[in-house]
């Protein structure tokens, strides 16, 4: 149990990570989303039909890698445990609703760091709702909240996630008629690293996620809880390390990977009470989820089939978003999305009252 | 010899310490130590002894493992 080695790892994992996620951008990549689980699991519903939004239709290698280097790195190390039973419906709901939080921010947790990274000050407050949701999630938890024990399940069910993003793959690589892409300039979707590039920063970042346990819910969820700041560090690491590759991008290239201020960031808007209040919900959900998106592809690529649950549910509060109207866009959010995170922040109010009983003993 | 019990909740994590000062164990919460679970969930460090439970006060509880200051060795596990 060597703690200073512990850190070590998370804060140079969190380096390589921040520089692979500027890479992304450089190779084609949305701006400020070279990486984006929310992003990329609506970009992949898209693909596969579940919405009919043709800006955002794509299937995303980086999930992809981020589930196979969990799985392989997990194997390696003797550490894949198929494991699942702790309220895999309540889960399915939270995902639904973390979803809908993000697409109000418009990037899960991780792309909130690397919007931070990228200039956008409308992150910023972003961060303000995440830590606030964060901090009454932390309340639920110190007054009991549970979603009871998780059981060891057989082999099968830990592979089935893997295997699914196997899938996905050949349905990438193949590209049958019924997969939709988005077409050139159509808008996010349509921007992407090489098809290597993406499964390979991927496959690196789910690796170094599953070795360090790496979570954006998790480092301020710990330093609040147990004044630990372990995975705080990582975080940060990710921070400082994509804001420095972008100010170099920015020198070395023509193109723009650095712009400080609000207005006219790309794939943002600038209404601060709704970016606050979709991360609030986020940060909320996350907590009782017991982990960040990022965190719930890595737990699935470990054998989680709770977690791979969460993502389903991610997945399908994607596809409602898009063919609802909820999603915000850069004019900034709808009436309909506004509606829906206030829901969403008293369904999980509710599912947190509801699992939250008195401490025996 | 320092004490470290894993939990399936953190809810769990949260009762097992009061039973542990009940029993006038020293004790506190804190992040499970990575070599000792891929988990990010909360763990009990026990100070000299580790507080076996049964019943329903077992139901949360996944392993002891006994901290030596190099290795882990695992002295309970569901």
């Amino acid at each position: 149990m060597n703690t200073k080695k512990e850190r070590i790892h998370i804060i140079v994992a969190g380096l390589i990570i921040g520089v692979i996620s500027a890479l992304l951008v450089f190779f084609g990549n949305p701006a400020n989303m070279g990486f984006c689980i929310a992003c990329f699991l609506r970009d992949t519903a898209g693909a596969l039909g579940l919405h009919k939004a043709a800006p955002v239709q794509y299937i995303r290698p980086e999930i992809i890698g981020l589930v196979l280097g969990s799985f392989v790195m997990a194997l390696a190390r003797r550490e894949f445990a198929p494991k699942g039973g702790s309220a895999p419906l309540t889960r399915f709901v939270l995902g639904f609703f973390v979803m809908i939080g993000c697409l109000m921010f418009l990037g899960c947790p991780f792309r909130m760091i690397l919007r931070l990274a990228g200039g956008d000050l409308n992150a910023l407050v972003g961060l303000v709702g995440f830590v606030l949701g964060i901090l009454v999630g932390v309340f639920f938890l110190k007054k009991g909240y549970s979603l009871k024990r998780t059981y060891a399940m057989p082999k099968l069910e830990g592979f089935l996630f893997p295997a699914i993003q196997v899938v996905v793959f050949v349905l990438l690589v193949v590209a049958p008629a019924f997969i939709y892409f988005s077409e050139a300039g159509a808008g996010p979707g349509a921007k992407h690293a090489a098809i290597a590039i993406s499964l390979v920063a991927g496959l690196i970042v789910g690796a170094l996620a599953q070795r360090t346990r790496l979570c954006m819910v998790g480092g301020i969820r710990d330093a609040v809880l147990f004044r630990e700041s372990k995975l705080l560090l990582g975080f940060v690491a990710i921070f400082l390390s994509a804001l420095i590759s972008n100010l170099i991008l920015n020198v070395a290239t023509d193109a723009t990977y650095f712009k400080l201020g609000f207005e006219g960031q790309a794939v943002a808007h600038t209404d601060w009470l709704w970016n606050g209040l979709g991360m609030l919900l986020v940060g909320f959900g996350c907590v009782l989820l017991g982990g960040c998106p990022l965190r719930q592809l890595v737990l699935s690529g470990e054998g989680n089939s709770d977690s791979a649950v969460t993502v389903l549910g991610l997945v399908v509060g994607a596809a409602f978003a898009h063919n609802f109207g909820l999603a915000s866009s850069a004019d900034g959010p709808t009436s309909a999305g506004k509606i829906a995170v206030l829901i969403g922040i008293a369904v999980v109010a509710l599912i947190g009252c509801l699992n939250t009983f008195k401490k025996k003993a | 010899m320092i004490y470290f019990a894993t939990f399936f909740s953190h809810f769990g994590a949260m009762r097992y310490k009061i039973l542990c000062q009940q029993q006038q164990i020293v004790c506190r919460t804190m992040p499970v130590p990575r070599g000792l679970s891929s988990s990010c969930g909360t763990c009990v460090r026990c100070e000299e002894r580790w507080l076996p439970v049964q019943g329903s006060d077992a139901e949360d509880l996944e392993q002891v493992a006994a901290w030596d200051g190099k290795t882990f060795t695992v002295v309970y596990h569901t």
